[in-house]
């Protein structure tokens, strides 16, 4: 059998270790689907897979035991999956134009969850649209509150959604509950004077606790929503680590920008003598302030406020 | 605004240091108190605090306080002739015709022996009043003795246990809890005696349960009530306990009533 | 002197009200939820109708405007005590009878317990007229009719808000504007609701004694209840508060009193100077709210002080229903008075 192995890779399908077999990876970016999706992924496990279906870590579907000549078949029927990411651009019935650009995973966040500071399933969609499709290998997730249950300290991209607490003094009642539990439980950011709450805005890491806690509503959300972005967290066998702080108290047009720009930084700068070169080697091999320099020129980012410095990322200089 | 909660400027005459923290402190003052009442002692900007009256005559109010907190601190810097400010007196405090021509025990431990020394100055000087007095004073060590110079009066005068929970070899008196030394009170006719007692909670009701059953009857039973009061005009909801406000129907209580009052 | 007005006419007699009072009812904060993208409905001023939110329950009760949640008693200046001026703008309040029934508990505790009078109470409360909502169909938490504060007489004025058409009965004459001559006249009395859907029984007054304070019935509430204050500090009928002292100057001539709102479930509400405190377990805590809410204010006052707004079983994080822990203490009492 003869297959274009890079070209059913970027179709979204694997090579598998059971020889003529391949397995089709469903993208479901922010991890939440419409149900009625499922019927399809269903037909396609149980008409052309071994019937069964698995979730991927980045919570996509996987529907192994295909065989590569029912490939047409199979991206004629998921039209409707790839028609659902809502990209600018057709794709009629040639199945994912794309599989470099890893699902763009999120925690349930703010649909269902108290903690979550936003809509992790609206950013995650906004950002497929923005990035995919995309053959470069890039991993992102948005995690709803510095509590990273989507673990976005282990992408390339790890966005956490923040609020800027609002406190309003002639409300408060010093009952204290917001000062014990960030004691507890997150920085240490509060303390009480002279019967009110003091924020420390370099302690505080915007998790909105404060407000949860709150019995007179003293403590508000911000009007504008805001995201802690970290960056080149990634395992694998060569020097795995965790993400490290590269912007906070950003916008979310200047995330959406960053992660533009860095596929014009890789563009320019991966290494094409090596089968792939991922992301967080290239930034290590060209140093942060390079990396920082790049991706912050286009869209007047250089300016932002409140990068962190190349030290604290734990990026090479 | 007939404002209640307006504090009346009063000045210091004198102080008279009791122990490490406790200080006795007369003030100018020309109401009229009732001995168990309290005031709400008022410093603008840094708090109040309800402290007891400890003595008054007609042109003196005296407060025995301890250092324990931010308005206490305060006080505690002060010099004769400055002024503070208060209000109240708040409370019913010790009526002296609940206890006309009975048979008196006083039992007090540490600082509430403020409270109720007003009242016995009142038996002592004028011991026409009631048919007898004998009294047991407690404090926790020799170095928390309050009053020590009208004790000794008093001891002159009247039957008198004076006990320290834990004592040194300087100590000419008593030692051990208040409670232990109950039975050592002329306890004829007991069932007629009546017995004010006022002191710390777990003090109050270890005492009074071995009053009971030395045969005291509760109706004879009267204790003064230390709780939270931010207001002392039945407004805050602090010293509320069941249907009572301590601050408006207390602090002083019958047992047949103050056995009622959980908290 | 009742009246059917239209929407527009309703918004034209809200407006000249507006002229002459400030005008508070159940409004929609926008995205000010707890919760991210959520609103808050609290009590609030508004102008037009389209500003009342009529559908939802307020988070918190309209007390805030007779005992805000804090209030300074004094400005200390140089050695002079001075009272704090108010905005002396009347306020209407729009607010259905289980809160106006509430605003009366409020009264009762300010104005009446004990000899003297609040009288920062008081001048707030001599400024407020109320217009009652009429009210027949409550929201699911709601237990107004059990505890006897589902109807309402002495409001200002009473309004019904009916698809297009408003019916409006007005008492207090200062309340019936120019504009109101132009409007068909129709006689309007409000309804009242005759039934929730949650039924609370109160354990008779001389039935509970102080043998119910060992029962476990408060051990499951010292297991589940976390003491954050949220009952109380939604509750129409909590008025606690405790003092505030501040000095605004580092020479300490500069200064304030208040006072704030303060919850038997919250920390430190008996503690007294030098540390003691009473109710340390959370659940005695709910003994104590649950015996003042439908026990011992009625040995005091005449009636409950609980007047089932629900709103605590609303806003519990830890979804505690105060309507089901006065259903479980009947039955307690009930089984014990049977023993």
């Amino acid at each position: 059998m003869s297959i274009d192995r890079k070209i059913v890779t970027k179709n979204a399908y694997r090579i598998t270790k059971i020889r003529n077999k391949t397995a089709l990876r469903v993208r479901v970016p922010g991890g939440h689907l419409e149900a009625k999706y499922f019927q399809i992924i269903q037909e396609v496990a149980e008409k052309f897979g071994d019937g069964t279906v698995h979730l991927t870590t980045r919570q996509g579907f996987e529907c192994p035991g295909i065989d590569f000549d029912r490939i047409p078949e199979i991206n004629k029927m998921i039209r409707p999956l790839i028609e659902s990411l809502g990209l600018d651009v057709d794709y009629g019935d040639g199945g994912y134009p794309a599989a470099g650009t890893r699902n763009i995973s999120a925690c349930i966040g703010n649909r269902v969850c108290p903690y979550a500071n936003d809509d992790t399933t609206r950013i995650a969609n906004s950002l497929e649209k923005a990035v995919y499709p995309h053959d470069f290998h890039f991993k992102i997730a948005v995690t709803g509150c510095p509590n990273d249950c989507i673990k976005a300290h282990m992408q390339d991209f790890g966005i956490i959604c923040l609020t800027e607490p609002q406190y309003e003094s002639k409300r408060c009642i010093t009952c204290e509950a917001c000062v014990d539990n960030c004691k507890k439980k997150v920085t240490g950011a509060l303390s009480v004077k002279d019967y009110n709450i003091e924020r420390d805005i370099e302690k505080c890491i915007g998790c909105g606790e404060c407000i949860l806690k709150c019995p007179a509503g003293a403590w508000t959300r911000s009007e504008e929503k805001y995201y802690r972005m970290v960056i080149m967290g990634r395992t694998g066998k060569k020097n795995p680590r965790l993400a490290m702080p590269f912007i906070k108290w950003a916008t979310e047009e200047e995330i959406t920008q960053i992660i533009k720009n860095t596929y014009g930084f890789v563009e320019r700068y991966i290494d094409t003598s090596l089968p792939k070169e991922h992301i967080g080697y290239i930034v290590d091999r060209m140093g942060y302030q390079v990396f920082k320099m790049k991706v912050c020129r286009k869209g007047g980012l250089y300016h932002a406020r409140n990068f962190f410095t190349g030290r604290s990322t734990g990026c090479a200089h | 605004m007939n404002n209640p909660y307006m504090p009346r400027p009063y000045t210091l005459i004198s102080t008279q240091k009791e122990t490490e923290i406790d200080t006795t402190f007369v003030f100018e003052a020309k109401d009229r108190f009732i001995g168990g009442q309290f005031m709400q002692l008022s410093i603008p900007g840094v708090g109040e605090a309800p402290i007891s009256i400890s003595d008054f005559d007609e042109d003196s109010l005296t407060m025995t306080i301890r250092k324990v907190g931010r308005v206490t601190d305060r006080l505690f810097a002060m010099k004769p002739g400055e002024t503070l400010h208060m209000r109240g007196p708040y409370g019913n405090g010790f009526k002296q015709e609940w206890f006309r021509d009975h048979d008196m025990v006083v039992i007090a431990g540490g600082t509430g022996l403020a409270p109720v020394k007003n009242t016995i100055d009142a038996f002592v000087s004028n011991p026409e009043s009631i048919k007898s007095l004998q009294m047991i004073v407690g404090f926790k060590s020799p170095k928390d003795v309050l009053f020590k110079q009208t004790l000794n009066q008093w001891q002159e005068k009247v039957p008198m246990i004076i006990t320290v929970d834990q004592g040194d070899d300087t100590w000419p008196n008593e030692v051990g809890l208040i409670p232990s030394h109950i039975k050592n009170l002329d306890l004829t006719n007991v069932a007629n005696k009546t017995v004010i007692v006022v002191g710390p909670p777990m003090m109050m009701k270890f005492t009074t349960l071995e009053l009971l059953r030395l045969g005291f009857a509760e109706e004879n039973i009267w204790v003064s009530f230390e709780r939270k009061m931010s207001c002392g005009i039945g407004k805050c909801g602090h010293c509320k306990i069941d249907e009572t406000y301590v601050c408006l129907e207390g602090p002083v209580f019958n047992y047949t009533k103050a056995k009622t009052l959980l908290d | 002197m009742g009246y059917a007005l239209t929407k527009q006419q309703l918004n034209e007699y809200l407006k000249a009200l507006g002229r002459q009072y400030l005008l508070v009812g159940p409004i929609r904060e926008k995205a000010k939820g707890t919760f991210s993208d959520t609103d808050k409905i609290v009590y609030g001023v508004f102008e037009a109708f389209e500003d009342l939110v009529l559908e939802e329950k307020a988070f918190y009760s309209p007390k805030e405007f007779l005992m805000p949640i804090r209030e300074t008693l004094f400005h200390f200046l140089d050695g002079q005590i001075v009272e704090p001026k108010i905005d002396t703008k009347p306020i209407l309040i729009f607010a259905r009878p289980c809160d106006l029934n509430g605003i009366r508990r409020l009264d009762t505790i300010f104005l009446k317990n004990g000899d003297i009078k609040d009288s920062y109470y008081e001048r707030r409360r001599n400024l407020v007229k109320y217009v009652m909502i009429e009210c027949t169909e409550g929201f699911d938490t709601c237990f107004c009719v059990s505890m006897g504060s589902g109807t309402y007489k002495d409001y200002e004025a009473a309004i019904r808000f009916d698809g297009n058409q408003t019916l409006l009965d007005v008492v207090d004459s200062t309340l019936v504007t120019e504009g109101l001559s132009q409007v068909i006249r129709k006689d309007f009395v409000p309804e009242y609701i005759k039934e929730n859907k949650v039924k609370v029984v109160i354990p008779p007054i001389d039935k509970v004694n102080n043998s119910i304070f060992e029962h476990p019935i408060w051990k499951e509430y010292t297991r589940r209840c976390i003491a954050c204050g949220r009952c109380n500090t939604s509750c129409i009928t909590c008025s606690c508060f405790t003092m505030q002292d501040v000095e605004m100057s580092d020479d300490g001539l500069l200064g304030e009193r208040r006072r704030v709102w303060a919850s038997c479930h919250i920390k430190g509400y008996t503690d007294m100077a030098g540390g003691h405190g009473f109710r340390k377990q959370n659940g005695e805590r709910m003994r104590f709210k649950t015996m003042h809410k439908i026990n011992d204010y009625h040995k005091r006052f005449g009636e409950n002080m609980c007047v089932g707004c629900g709103r605590c079983d609303d806003v519990c994080p830890e979804y505690i229903s105060f309507s089901k822990c006065i259903n479980k203490l009947s039955e307690i009492i009930k089984e014990e008075s049977h023993e």
